[in-house]
């Protein structure tokens, strides 16, 4: 087996990023929804912009700083490791989460603000194509190969997956879209949002961020052992094989074996 | 409900829910990884590739 330890003894630290997640998100509840003020325009709608914003950060660029960087590791030669392949394929199951989270907080919003559930929207839309080519993407893992051709494959599908990634972030620079450009900072990097709920939100990217690595530790850990199990399997058949195609050997050859009795004298 | 209660309990309760689920899925494999567990080759008389009984 390759990384027993990475599994048998669970790093400490994953643990330590699993409770300071779950502290600084209930941190941002609270301030998110007693602490804060309404919004002077959106009034109350303005709270779900503490976790949505977060949400899409981390389905978009952490996801795919994650997925992409460990799928060109992989194809690199001098770096190639199925730790990067299992990276990359972790980071895209807990984006696709992100992903479908992003869809549903935005639509929540955007129902009482513009009116609509959807609306095919430059933004929504290159959105909802991430999540289709994340699940696209666990299919093709599903699909059964060679650990290393699984890899490669998956591999060159993180980083087509990958272009949609800066066409979601610029959507709403290069068409003419529904969805607000940024939400805290504008091209030009002037704040949109100050005090209490600039550090709201701020506490709302840590949060997630936090759970996502955590959650993306685990998806690691099940990752290993599903491969660790899959070697195991293919060890115990080729034991058996080995064994039947011992005994084969061995009535063979006591066939021919002139004391075994039944051959012509 | 409003659409924010609706926003906060969306996200937190599928978060949860997936990561209990990945807790349990690791906890599956691990448990099966053990089970599938087999003796090296040629301990316990299991004959090893180029090994005659």
């Amino acid at each position: 087996m390759s990384e027993p330890v990475l599994v048998r003894r669970r790093p400490r630290w994953l643990d330590v990023v699993g409770v300071l997640g779950v502290v600084a998100m209930g941190f941002t509840v609270w301030l998110g929804l007693w602490v804060t003020p309404p919004d002077v325009v959106q009034g109350n709608l303005a709270r779900l912009l503490y976790i949505h914003p977060p949400i899409a950060t981390v389905a978009l660029y952490w996801v795919g700083l994650v997925a992409a960087g460990g799928s060109l590791l992989y194809l690199w030669p001098r770096t190639r490791s199925l730790f990067w392949d299992r990276l990359a394929a972790s980071a895209v199951e807990v984006g696709a989460v992100f992903s479908a989270l992003t869809l549903v907080t935005g639509s929540l919003w955007g129902r009482p603000a513009w009116g609509v559930w959807w609306t095919w929207d430059a933004r929504l839309t290159s959105t909802a194509l991430l999540l289709l080519l994340e699940i696209g993407y666990m299919a093709l893992r599903r699909v059964p190969a060679e650990p290393a051709i699984r890899a490669r494959r998956c591999a060159v599908a993180a980083l087509l997956i990958a272009i949609d990634i800066p066409i979601v972030h610029f959507s709403v620079d290069w068409w003419q879209t529904l969805h607000q450009g940024g939400t805290v900072l504008d091209p030009g990097f002037d704040l949109h949002v100050h005090g209490i709920m600039l550090w709201t939100l701020g506490l709302g990217f840590l949060a997630f961020s936090l759970i996502f690595v955590w959650l993306l530790g685990v998806r690691y850990q099940v990752e290993v052992l599903q491969d660790a199990v899959g070697d195991q399997e293919l060890e115990v058949s080729l034991t058996e094989r080995w064994s039947e195609d011992t005994e084969l050997v061995g009535v063979a050859s006591g066939d021919r074996d002139p004391h075994a009795g039944g051959g012509a004298p | 409900m409003s659409y924010v209660d609706a926003g906060y309990a969306v996200a937190l309760a599928s978060l949860f829910v997936y990561a209990i689920g990945l807790v349990l899925r690791r906890r599956r494999w691990a448990r099966a990884l053990k089970v599938s567990e087999v003796p090296a080759p040629g301990a316990d008389g299991v004959p090893g590739p180029g090994e005659r009984l």
